[in-house]
């Protein structure tokens, strides 16, 4: 896992994942998470193989969402699993202690099954309201946050409605890194926001 | 001509396709076939459940691969190798825009690997990148596929056979009686969803492409 405070950026169904990669990169992102629900597997593939490379380049990862078989096939560096994914226990068998396991939790709960199931870090939230996302129920909060930080282990990357005035907040309360779609994706300079959030986060640990 | 799994061991002439239908979890018609199958016809039946998310799938395909235990069936699932694997399956069926057969079997060498292919270029593509077999219709009119244009018929199936060395199954509008028009056209199997139906009459549907598929 990188270094804490770490950026994670998301991909966007409505921007080209490649050059949202490209971009997010460049500004100093430490992972990417490839996420698309309606592309083909073949589109997934390419798309996998080239958003890898350039994390090599960067010394950054590259995260498949869901789709442990591309993850596999495009040599990522892991997979990000959502509650109706395959379950992180079965990813592990296929994946190998090498490569990343990622899991989204919502609850207490969820986070702590996401640790006995072997996962390397939880994606939790959404801390606050966001428009990336249909989400079913209310934001979770930062104190929610905060007490799952001290009952797992696990790394967390905080996800929902995180910009650069509340991401030093996020890592205050136990996130070892923050995840985001659109404030980067719809920015109109991707590359300034995302040095934009990291400079938000080094502040986490001193007005946090 | 004898066409072998990854396992050298033959690869059946008749594959089922799921129905789509499949509920989360109980009663499935996928589970009622499997627990119909005769004993020691061997098939192939392919998991295509589009509107099962993977957790489901994955739940789904354990049921089946245990059930499927005692059977001569080889369970595949739709494009998901990653389920394929993680539930013991036999092999994963790829549509057309799906992950590089080669790529996958990279990763899988012991999956079968099967492509769906709507002509000679991309049968050849597929067998280019090691698809074990391939899948080509609709053949014949079915209403399910009536959406997308006219069948393709016979003599589009023997173009596709010429172009390949695969062994390709006609899907499609397949019945007992036309069965014998493909395998002329040069199809190794035949493949149907609809017509088997796990009903009263599925034993009597099922041995009927057998010993047809296999006379």
């Amino acid at each position: 896992m990188p270094s804490s405070p770490f950026l994670c950026v998301i991909t966007d169904e409505a921007v080209c994942p490649i050059s949202l990669a490209e971009k997010a990169l460049h500004g100093g992102a430490a992972m990417i998470q490839l996420r698309h629900k309606t592309a083909s597997g073949s589109q997934l593939f390419s798309w996998g193989v080239e958003i890898t490379r350039r994390c090599r380049a960067y010394g950054a990862l590259c995260i498949i969402n869901d789709r442990i078989d591309i993850a596999l096939a495009c040599k990522a560096d892991g997979v990000h699993l959502g509650q109706q994914d395959l379950p992180a226990s079965a990813a592990r068998k296929l994946l190998g202690n090498s490569r990343i396991i990622g899991v989204s939790a919502s609850s207490p709960e969820e986070a702590i099954q996401a640790e006995r199931d072997g996962a390397d870090y939880i994606g939790f939230g959404h801390i606050y309201p966001t428009l990336s996302k249909e989400k079913g129920f209310d934001p979770v909060g930062p104190e929610t946050l905060r007490r799952v930080s001290a009952l797992v282990s696990l790394p967390i990357i905080a996800i929902g409605g995180i910009s650069k005035s509340n991401a030093s907040l996020v890592i205050g309360h136990g996130a070892a890194g923050i995840a985001v779609i659109s404030a980067v994706s719809r920015a109109v300079d991707p590359v300034s926001s995302v040095q934009e959030l990291l400079c938000s986060l080094q502040q986490g640990g001193i007005d946090g | 001509m004898a066409h072998n799994t990854p396992h050298n061991t033959p690869l059946p002439r008749l594959l089922l396709i799921s129905s789509g239908k499949e509920a989360p979890l109980t009663g499935t018609p996928l589970l009622k076939q499997l627990q119909l199958l005769p004993r020691l016809m061997p098939c192939m039946i392919q998991i295509r459940e589009k509107e099962l998310d993977a957790k489901q799938l994955f739940q789904l395909a354990l049921m089946a691969a245990e059930i499927a235990r005692e059977k001569e069936v080889r369970i595949l699932i739709n494009e998901r190798a990653d389920i394929a694997l993680a539930a013991v399956l036999h092999g994963v069926h790829l549509p057309e825009k799906s992950c590089p057969p080669d790529k996958l079997r990279a990763v899988a060498p012991e999956l079968i690997i099967g492509c769906s292919v709507h002509s000679p270029l991309s049968a050849r593509i597929a067998e280019e990148r090691g698809a074990d077999y391939l899948l080509f219709g609709p053949v014949f009119d079915t209403p399910s596929k009536r959406k997308y244009g006219p069948p393709q018929g016979v003599d589009k199936l023997g173009a596709l056979c010429r172009s390949t060395s695969l062994p390709v199954f006609a899907v499609g509008g397949i019945t007992p009686q036309n069965i014998p028009s493909c395998m002329k056209q040069g199809a190794y199997g035949a493949a149907g969803i609809s017509i088997f139906e796990p009903g009263s009459g599925f034993v009597a549907t099922f041995e009927q492409f057998y010993n047809t598929l296999y006379q």
